[in-house]
């Protein structure tokens, strides 16, 4: 498993998804900071109100985006110059094949979320926010992480089966907005997509506050990353490969 | 002996066709198996189930005296293999491709140097994969399939695409690894002519059947000169001959004789111009292994 974790991360050397990676939360940070900058007069909570600008473009756009991107990516390697057969004949469990995306990916969400954290932080002591940064941050941090996984499953169960680079990300996408209908719909708690937006406190910065919100939150995550995970590799053990 | 491989009325089959079609096939330790049938015959997707790429839909697959569905894992890292072309990250070097098939199978430092020079690509092992030309990417990829040093290599059309210069090369390699390093070779193509130089056994599979399987002498063998007889009453001649005691074949305009001494046609000849029927020909035609690949697979006409 560990050989295969770190397989995949040579494969991610001299890539240009690296690009992608800084870009997207650079720009979601610098579009809600405009907007944040040039709406002063309504947006009056700092630090707060910056969040809810920022966070908005990011989670829900950049943010989904961007691990659909990076998890077509991952496949498109393999879909390419017959690097499934290479895979496949290798002496390793076809289900840590898929664990090892799951892990790369998640590390590079966990840096593209620490990223964004800082851009966040800087953007505020550039506008010359006065107040101390709010405590609710790690929350947002973890939270977005673990939720960003699992859509990230989602999104790699995708792109392994569909060949297409855009078609997953545009799904992605309808998802994306699907989630927003589940959360106004106040079924959140019950979609990738939505739990993202709870989990960064994008739309209500109230967020979680008991300890069986919490609970909740954190149990519907694993069991959607290990049904569609469960899902995936038992299709990738019977598929024929055709590369 | 035990054979590295075998296989048991191995089927798949496409919809309503079967790509290919109870195949028995038998593999001995330090042989090089030529794997010969014209494309789309089902040699590849043969190699594929022995792999494990694919499912068999019927039939069962032994490899090394065990069975693949419940030691492939352990199958596959006694088992190199480079099926249809080549796998490459092009974005990588050639080394930096290596290092990860290292990672997957766990094998020392050294054998990446040692393949590389197998294969030499020393020198182009730090440029990127996407700069390589076809005959490159086809050393690497029989690099690749090296690195393990394994016991068994599956190589399917590995000079495809090759220049002749480069085909000769990747053939020498090829038949040097048994003694060399131990290995068994299973080797697919097309081609008569590369199969006859490289393999000491042979298979020859056409719509998904095997119609050959044995050892490169015993097919060669069969190569052995025939005797055309041309007469002015072939079906008249072919019934005497055959009263005689001889297996005559009728063609379009003769008689075919297999296997007949000098006194025998001799014998044959006096024969028919005592029953008064006009000898016009008495030719020798050599049979070559072309001949014998085409009768097999029936496909003089639309080759």
């Amino acid at each position: 498993m560990i050989r295969c974790i770190a397989a995949e991360w040579m494969k991610l050397k001299h890539s240009r998804i690296w690009l992608i990676l800084i870009i997207l939360p650079i720009i979601s940070v610098l579009i809600g900071s405009a907007n944040f900058f040039m709406n002063q007069g309504v947006l009056q909570n700092e630090w707060y109100s910056l969040w809810s600008q920022v966070s908005l473009f990011y989670g829900e756009f950049f943010f989904p985006l961007l691990i659909a991107i990076c998890c077509a990516y991952v496949w498109r390697l393999e879909h390419f110059n017959h690097n499934w057969y290479m895979i496949m004949t290798a002496p390793v469990k076809r289900t840590s094949i898929f664990i090892a995306k799951i892990a790369v990916v998640s590390l590079l969400l966990f840096f593209v979320q620490g990223f964004f954290f800082i851009l966040y932080i800087i953007a505020g002591n550039i506008i010359g926010l006065s107040t101390e940064i709010p405590g609710e941050l790690v929350g947002w941090f973890l939270r977005g992480w673990m939720a960003s996984i699992t859509i990230g499953t989602l999104q790699l169960a995708l792109s392994m089966r569909f060949r297409s680079f855009a078609l997953p990300i545009g799904i992605g996408l309808c998802a994306t907005i699907f989630g927003l209908a589940m959360y106004i719909a106040e079924l959140g708690m019950f979609f990738p997509h939505s739990l993202l937006t709870i989990g960064m406190g994008v739309l209500s910065q109230s967020g979680l506050s008991s300890f069986s919100e919490h609970l909740q939150f954190l149990i519907t995550n694993i069991l959607y990353i290990l049904v569609i995970g469960l899902l995936a590799t038992n299709w990738l053990r019977r598929t024929d490969i055709v590369a | 002996m035990m054979p590295i491989i075998s296989t048991y009325n191995l089927s798949k089959r496409f919809g309503n066709t079967y790509g290919v079609k109870d195949v028995n096939l038998c593999v001995e330790e330090g042989e090089i198996f030529g794997f010969l049938g014209p494309n789309g015959a089902g040699k590849t997707t043969t190699l594929k189930m022995l792999l494990g790429l694919t499912r068999p839909s019927r039939g069962q697959v032994k490899m090394f005296g065990k069975d693949l569905t419940t030691n492939q894992h352990w199958i596959l890292s006694q088992t190199g293999s480079l099926i249809e072309s080549p796998s490459y990250y092009e974005h990588l070097t050639g080394l930096e491709n290596l290092r990860i098939i290292q990672k997957l199978r766990n094998v020392p430092d050294k054998n990446i140097s040692e393949v590389l020079k197998i294969v030499r690509l020393e020198k182009q092992k730090d440029k990127k994969v996407r700069e390589y030309s076809l005959g490159m990417k086809q050393r690497l990829g029989l690099a690749m399939a090296l690195l393990s040093f394994p016991k068994l290599l599956i190589l399917d059309e590995p000079t495809n695409g090759l220049d002749p210069a480069g085909i000769g090369e990747i053939r020498e390699l090829i038949k040097s690894l048994p003694r060399r390093f131990g290995m068994t070779v299973l080797i697919s193509s097309h081609l008569l002519s590369e199969i006859e130089q490289i393999a000491t056994a042979v298979g020859i599979i056409h719509h998904g059947e095997l119609l050959y399987q044995g050892s490169m002498a015993s097919l060669k063998s069969k190569s052995e000169p025939a005797i055309i007889l041309k007469t002015r009453n072939n079906l008249l001649a072919k019934e005497i001959l055959t009263a005689y005691g001889l297996t005559p074949l009728l063609k379009e305009n003769s008689l075919a004789l297999e296997n007949v001494s000098d006194d025998e046609v001799a014998a044959a000849n006096k024969l028919l111009i005592s029953r008064d029927i006009d000898v016009l020909r008495i030719e020798e035609h050599k049979k070559t292994l072309e001949n014998i690949f085409l009768e097999l697979t029936g496909k003089e006409k639309c080759l």
